[in-house]
Formats: structure tokens, C-alpha cells, sequence
């Protein structure tokens, strides 16, 4: 962990100085624990550990804490902390060892934090995350939904056998869900429609035009608008202390110094090793033997097959070359409408993340933000992309099942129907 | 969300005209136990799922009424503009001067494709009417001729046409000893057809419902009209708004997409069946009060024993001491047999409606080894009284409680086919043996997986 260039303190100042910049932070952080908690770390105290675990969860959650989320047990939170700090690459051995029943190893967590602190800025991402947010916003991208680790699922056990109706149960489940869902997400979107349209003229934003759900609300129920002006307040004061954070946070360092030198020495560079279940010597033994005879047939079943090319390709003169041309005129296609994508995507520097709808007559070119018509075009033509791998992907189980058909003749194969 | 209806030939169209008729009661009553602005809300999310709005006023049913001859859509037409508050869009109807002699061929194969685009064209406009649409309700029947050969078409051109859409049918199992000759032919034909191309098969059986108006609600003479209206009851109980969650007082947009999620997501498990209790007539309402525990623990001996009713319930019936299995493999023949859940979804309405205690419902020994309490029971409430019920509850069951009527029709259709009678009013317009072969065996397939719970 990297250290900070030492100044001599003054112990007056230090002792005032230090309790209000913890303070400040637990202000910043979204469910933070008390100062007093912070302290009792240092000193590894047990009560400390689980209030610093459920923040570690929340704050490495890649989504704002839901009521599911939230209420998952200590244990289950510890391990997936554990895993979630280990897949952005912490160093310390000694978090990992701690046991996840989540009451010990204040002081460890403590470091983990502060490591998350030194990297980027984390009180500011998360009010990002949780803003409140008065217009109806719909995301553009779900890249960094998609490339953080996702909530741990409840998991099931699967003794033995499974009965195949049950998979097949919760296959049509899990259809059907996702047809209403999309079935919901068009209601949603034709109500918005409907909304933006009615409420034209009412915004004092004039390049807004039309008032959100939430502004509507707030006009047609004064009172509920309320709530709203609770959750500005204390988003206000959380903005107000992260910029507190940002001023006093150097004394902070300082002292995460001290508790650093608090922890006993780690050895050197651990290195994470996958956890092999345990074989027994005679598992572990058929499963080398059978890896070795895989290892032939694949040996055998390449050099049969590269001969077999090389007899086809110094065959046919003229043939191969033409086809050989295709070949690199189809790739060179690919790869120039790879780059264009790339290009495109780049130039127009997209935004991630959700962004505000806004329904307008009015076309103001270079304004800020995307056209929908263009974020569509670019959808339908990633769907078009994935289309063409899903159905080579079908024909690819297709063939397969149409070989296992034909390799074992005693038995009768009823094929689905291909549509 | 809104659900556009497809009411199709005779049948179809009389229970669909009760079932606008009880949901726009039920909307309009004026007590409903309730504060006002509950009931308006209420209101509202009825209106917005079964209804359009004209300019003055006046709501017009989400529906497309198709039959082969005018007379019932005829009259449908006018009782609805009777009311004078709500009433069918003028041009939402399709009819020829023909009828079809209940042949289902006839229906699928010549009805069908040349009116494709007129009725297409029809639930297109009622679909763009709708903001969002949740899916499609069909009614149909499915011995007759007109609704159940067409029946089974339209659905298969809403599959190709709406793939995004759900799709509900409400079909109507014919008596036991009905008037038409070929109707199990028609029946394992439709059912074959729609298992293929519908999303959830809501059953509503005549023998069951003949039965309550006889016995529950004391009606002598007992028409069709009785009948639909039972029935109208039992989809308004199932449909009308409820509350999106535990503990949330906001009505849930998309109630059979909720459904279907809970009930049906097994392609080979779609046939659904209601419950429903207490159902008795409008006189006796008054002097009768119930508790929820009583009420509930009814209703559950009548999924266990296979009742389809209050009375007349076996008690003795009970599920199968946890771990055991059901007491021998399921044969058909059995009388008392104890009625296996795939899933259940049980829906209550009415005064204290937090306080019902539905724990028994999540008895893992009712439901089958491979699919747990958790997943396989679900409950929607809402404090909003049902018509004139201060407290009424109903079941919506995905169970083996089909399984045997099934089994018999599949039987007789089979007698039938084994000694080749009426074939040729099918091969004549198309529909050759092959077809049958292959209903047949989707439908043995069906009885079997149910069987195998």
C-alpha cells in the first residue's frame, strides 16, 4: 500500500483533526458507522468488524442497495466482500483468512477500505450512483453493470439427481418473466410517452420543454413532494461532507499509517491458488490416465486432420486460390467494419450510464446528448450481430445432435422440431 | 395492461357477454368495503384492462365477437347497449349467414383461412386501441363446430401474429352426455390444436357448473344463462384487480402475465382450472357470514378431493403422509383419488383480508415431489369486496383434477376412430387420419405427464 510523504504533526491539532475527518467520511459514505467504530478497529476490537463488513458490501455493490440485497446474512455478505475485493486484486492475505462469520478482524477491514479510498474516488462514485434524480432516465449502456461481479445468488444445493421437470419449470419461468418484463418495460415507455406529451410547454427549461414523472408528481401532490425535498436535504449534507472529506483527508492517511504498522508482518507476495477439491489417489490417478489417452486421441485427430488439409490444398491449383482469395476478402470486410464500429463509437465519445429522456419536435443539431433514433440504430445493429452468432450457434448443436444421432444406432433420437 | 377478447360462435359469445357484464358490475358497486378512493382505483384498473373509453363516456368492452350466423351476436349486442353504461363497439363483429353444422373441419379448414384477414383485421384495431396489451382471452367451446374449429385456427394466427402476446383460453369442456355425436372428435381436436399454439388452457367444465346451479344456487329450471353467469362469476373472481404485492396497496398491471408465470411455465402442464367459494345465490348472501379459515380450509379439501364445489366435499380424502408416495400409481379408474398440484394460485377478496391465514396451502404433500411450496403456491389479495361477497376466495389450480374427464373423452373419441365413423366429414375438408393419429397422441402424452406427478 502505497505511503504518503510524512509530516511532522502537531498533537493538538492531530487530535482535533483526526476525529472529524473519520467523521467526515462516515458523513460521505452511505451507511457508514459512527467515528467511534473506525477507532475500535484500529484496535481490532470484535464489535467493530460487522458494521465495517455490511460497509464493504455496500460499497462495492455494482448496484444501490435493494431490500434483497440488504438482508442477506453477515456470513454471506463477508464471503461475498472476500471475493469481490479479490477479483479487483487486494493484496493482503490476511482478509481472506479472516472467518466469515464476519465478528472478528476489525483492523484488517479497516485497511481494505482505505485501500478502496487510495484508489479512486469512492465517496464521489457512489453519490453518483445514488443521486436523486428528478427526470425519467433510461440507461444507454449496462457496461458497468456487466463488468463487476454480481450479487451472490441464493444458492442451491443440488443432492444427486435433479428431476429435469423442475429445470424445465423454471426454464418457462424465467421465459415468461422476461416476456413481461418487456411487456412492462412497453407500458412504461408509451405511459412516459404519453406523460412528456401532455406536460408540453410546462418546464421553465425551455430546452427541457416537458415536465418528468417526478415533476408531475410533485405538481399534482405538493405534499409528497415532501419526501423529495428530504432526500435533496440529506443528499446535500453528504455532498457537503465528502468536500469536508476531501480537505481533512490527509491526516486520515496518516493515521491509517499507524494502523498499518499496528498489523503484524505478511509474507511476501501471496499468490492466490484455485481451490482443488479433494480427490481421492485413486480419482486423482483415473483422471491422469484419462487426460493422457484424451491427450493422444486429440494428438492423433490433429495430425490426421492437417494431413487431410494438406492433401486438399496441394491438390486443386487455380480452386484453392480463388477460394483463398474469398476468404481474405471476407475477412478484410469484417475487420474494416470492426474498425469503423470502433471508430464511430469512439468519435462520437458516447455517454455511459443512465441519461435524461427528453421529447422534443425541435431538431437542434450538435446539441447535447443522443438522438434516440441513433442509439436504436446502433442496438438493432448489435442485435443483428448476435442474431447471426445465436443461429451459428444453433446450427453448430444442430450438427452435433445430428451426429450423436447417427453414432449410436440402437437407440431411437426424437429430434425437436427446428424452427 | 389490457386484454383484448375473442368471443367465439354461440357459446363464446353469450359467456362473454356475462363475463363484460359481471366485471362491469362488480367495478360499479357502489360498497366494495372500502374507502372511495380504493374503489376508484379499482375502478380504473378494471376499466383500463376490459374496457375503452368513448367521448361520452360510455366504456366499450376490449372485445371482437365472431360466429358463423348473426342471431347470438345479435342479441350479445343488444343486451350489452341495453344497460345504456356499457356496451360492444359497433363494427368489433364478424358474422356470415351460414352456420357450420358443428364440424370442426369445416371451421378449421374453410372458415378459418377465408376469413383470416376480416378477423385479424378486427383484433388489430381492438389491439391498437389498447396502450399496452397484456395478451388475449379466446372463448370458445370445444365440442361445438364454429367455436372450437375456429377457435383453434384464430389462436394459431394469434401465435404467429401477436408471438409476444399472451394467450388465455377459455374453453368450455362439454357435458358428459352431450347432444352432438362427433363431439370428442371436436374436443381432442381443439385441445390437441390448442395445446400446441395457446399459452394456458382455463377449463370450465358444464357437469361442474350445472351442479352448482343446482345445488348451491337453488335454480329450478336451469338455462344457459345460469350457467354463463356462474361462470362469469368464477373469471371475475380470478381477474378483477388485486394488490401487486404483500403489503402494497397499488393494483398489479399485468395480472395474467402474473398468472401464467405461476401456473404455467411448463410446456407440458397447461391446463388450468377455478374454484371458487362461496358461490351461492344473491338471496342467501345476506344471511350468511364467513371466516376465512373456514372458508379456506374448504376450499383446499375441495382442490385435494377434486370437488368442484361446497357440497357434498369428501373429508376423508387427505394428502399423502410426507415421504410416502401417493397411495399407489395414479390409475384413472380409482373414484377417491387424491388430486396432485403442480402449482396453485389462490386469490382472496374482501373484509380483513390480511388476517387469512393461507399456511395450508404451502403443505408440500400437496403439491408434486419436484416442485416446492415456494415455487408452486402463490396468493393475491385485495380488501376490495367481490359483488356482493363480503368475503370471497377463489383457486386457480394447475392439477390432475383434468385428468380424468380427459381421459374419457380421449376414450370415447378413440371407440370412435377405432371403427373409422364420421371420418369423412373430416377428410372432406382436410383433416385426414394422420391428424387424429396425432392428436391422440398429444393428448395421451398430456394424461400420461399428468398421471406421472
Amino acid at each position: 500500500m502505497g505511503r504518503r510523504r510524512r509530516r511532522r504533526p502537531d498533537p493538538a491539532d492531530a487530535a482535533r483533526a483526526l476525529p472529524e475527518a473519520i467523521a467526515a467520511l462516515s458523513r460521505a459514505l452511505p451507511a457508514a458507522p459512527s467515528p467511534e467504530t473506525f477507532r475500535r478497529a484500529k484496535f481490532d476490537r470484535p464489535e467493530a468488524a460487522p458494521a465495517l463488513w455490511r460497509l464493504l458490501f455496500r460499497v462495492l455493490s455494482p448496484l444501490p442497495a435493494d431490500g434483497a440485497s440488504a438482508s442477506l446474512a453477515l456470513e454471506a455478505q463477508a464471503r461475498w466482500v472476500k471475493s469481490a475485493l479479490r477479483s479487483q486484486g487486494y493484496p493482503r492475505q490476511a482478509l481472506v483468512q479472516l472467518p466469515d462469520e464476519g465478528f472478528q478482524g476489525g483492523r484488517e477491514l479497516l485497511l481494505a477500505l482505505a485501500w478502496l479510498l487510495a484508489r479512486g474516488p469512492l465517496p464521489e462514485r457512489l453519490l453518483t450512483q445514488s443521486r436523486v434524480r428528478l427526470g425519467d432516465e433510461m440507461p444507454l449502456c449496462e457496461c458497468e453493470a456487466l463488468a463487476s461481479p454480481g450479487l451472490p445468488a441464493p444458492s442451491v444445493e443440488a443432492e444427486g439427481c435433479v428431476d429435469i421437470r423442475h429445470l424445465q419449470w423454471l426454464m418457462g419461468k424465467l421465459r415468461l418473466r422476461w416476456r413481461n418484463l418487456m411487456a412492462g418495460q412497453q407500458e412504461q415507455c408509451a405511459l412516459l410517452g404519453q406523460i412528456h406529451a401532455y406536460t408540453r410547454g410546462c418546464h421553465s427549461d425551455r430546452s427541457l420543454g416537458h415536465l418528468s414523472v417526478t415533476e408531475t408528481e410533485l405538481l399534482r401532490d405538493p405534499k409528497g413532494g415532501r419526501q423529495l425535498l428530504l432526500q435533496l436535504e440529506t443528499e446535500n449534507a453528504r455532498l457537503e461532507a465528502a468536500l469536508e472529506w476531501r480537505r481533512r483527508e490527509l491526516v486520515f492517511w496518516q493515521w491509517m499509517d499507524t494502523v498499518l504498522d499496528a498489523c503484524p508482518p505478511e509474507a511476501s507476495l501471496p499468490t492466490f491458488l484455485p481451490r482443488i477439491p479433494k480427490l481421492g489417489a485413486g480419482a486423482a490417478g483415473l483422471l491422469v490416465r484419462e487426460l493422457q489417452a484424451l491427450q493422444e486421441e486429440l494428438r492423433e485427430a490433429v495430425e490426421a486432420r492437417r494431413a487431410a488439409w494438406q492433401a486438399a490444398v496441394g491438390g486443386h491449383g487455380p480452386e484453392w486460390r480463388a477460394a483463398r482469395r474469398a476468404l481474405q476478402t471476407a475477412v478484410a470486410q469484417d475487420l474494416a467494419a470492426l474498425q469503423r464500429a470502433w471508430e464511430q463509437d469512439e468519435g462520437r465519445s458516447r455517454p455511459h450510464g443512465p441519461c435524461r429522456l427528453v421529447r422534443t419536435e425541435a431538431r437542434v443539431p450538435g446539441g447535447p446528448g443522443l438522438w434516440a433514433a441513433g442509439v436504436t440504430e446502433a442496438l438493432r445493429a448489435r442485435e443483428a450481430c448476435l442474431e447471426a452468432v445465436l443461429s451459428q450457434l444453433q446450427s453448430q448443436c444442430r450438427q452435433e445432435l445430428a451426429r450423436l444421432a447417427g453414432a449410436r444406432p440402437g437407440l431411437i433420437w426424437i429430434l425437436p422440431p427446428a424452427h | 395492461m389490457s386484454i383484448v377478447t375473442v368471443q367465439l360462435g354461440q357459446c363464446g359469445n353469450q359467456i362473454g357477454f356475462e363475463v363484460f357484464d359481471a366485471l362491469f358490475n362488480d367495478s360499479h358497486c357502489p360498497r366494495g368495503l372500502c374507502s372511495k378512493r380504493e374503489n376508484e382505483a379499482y375502478q380504473a384498473s378494471c376499466k383500463e384492462r376490459f374496457f375503452s373509453e368513448e367521448e361520452n363516456g360510455v366504456l366499450v368492452a376490449r372485445a371482437v365477437l365472431v360466429d358463423m350466423e348473426p342471431k347470438v351476436i345479435n342479441q350479445t349486442l343488444s343486451k350489452a347497449a341495453h344497460s345504456g353504461l356499457w356496451k360492444y363497439g359497433q363494427h368489433s363483429c364478424f358474422c356470415q349467414k351460414q352456420g357450420s353444422g358443428n364440424n370442426w373441419a369445416y371451421g378449421y379448414s374453410v372458415h378459418g383461412p377465408r376469413h383470416e384477414e376480416s378477423i385479424m383485421n378486427l383484433i388489430r384495431k381492438e389491439v391498437e386501441k389498447c396502450d399496452s396489451l397484456s395478451g388475449f382471452f379466446i372463448i370458445m367451446s370445444m365440442a361445438g363446430g364454429t367455436g372450437s374449429g375456429l377457435g383453434a385456427f384464430v389462436t394459431q394466427n394469434l401465435q404467429d401474429q401477436y408471438s409476444s402476446a399472451l394467450k388465455m383460453n377459455q374453453i368450455i369442456w362439454p357435458y358428459g352426455n352431450g347432444e352432438v355425436i362427433v363431439q370428442n372428435y371436436n374436443s381432442i381436436l381443439t385441445l390437441s390444436h390448442l395445446y400446441r399454439s395457446s399459452d394456458a388452457l382455463l377449463v370450465h367444465e358444464n357437469d361442474a357448473v350445472h351442479k352448482i346451479c343446482a345445488k348451491l344456487m337453488n335454480i329450478k329450471q336451469i338455462s344457459f344463462c345460469d350457467i354463463n353467469q356462474v361462470l362469469a362469476h368464477q373469471l371475475g373472481s380470478v381477474f378483477q384487480p388485486t394488490y401487486s404485492g404483500e403489503g402494497s396497496f397499488h393494483y398489479r398491471r399485468n395480472p395474467l402475465g402474473d398468472l401464467m408465470e405461476n401456473l404455467v411455465p411448463h410446456p407440458e402442464f397447461k391446463m388450468l382450472g377455478v374454484r371458487n367459494i362461496p358461490q351461492m345465490s344473491e338471496n342467501s348472501l345476506a344471511y350468511s357470514t364467513f371466516t376465512w379459515a373456514g372458508l379456506l380450509k374448504h376450499l383446499r379439501q375441495m382442490l385435494i378431493s377434486n370437488a368442484k364445489m361446497e357440497e357434498g366435499i369428501d373429508w376423508q380424502v387427505r394428502p399423502p403422509l410426507s415421504g410416502l408416495p401417493p397411495l399407489g400409481n395414479m390409475s384413472v379408474n380409482k373414484e377417491t383419488r387424491f388430486n396432485t398440484s403442480i402449482a396453485n394460485l389462490v386469490i382472496l377478496r374482501g373484509k380483513d383480508v390480511h388476517s387469512a391465514d393461507v399456511g395450508a396451502f404451502k403443505d408440500p404433500a400437496l403439491y408434486t415431489s419436484w416442485l416446492e411450496p415456494v415455487h408452486a403456491f402463490s396468493v393475491w389479495k385485495t380488501q376490495r369486496a367481490f359483488r356482493k361477497y363480503e368475503k370471497s376466495a377463489a383457486l386457480v389450480s394447475n392439477s390432475q383434477s383434468l385428468v380424468k374427464p380427459l381421459d374419457m373423452i380421449v376414450g370415447k373419441a378413440w371407440n370412435m376412430f377405432a371403427s373409422r365413423a364420421y371420418l369423412h366429414q373430416y377428410t372432406k375438408f382436410g383433416i385426414e387420419e394422420e391428424d387424429f393419429l396425432d392428436s391422440f397422441m398429444l393428448l395421451e402424452q398430456v394424461i400420461a405427464s399428468y398421471c406421472n406427478l
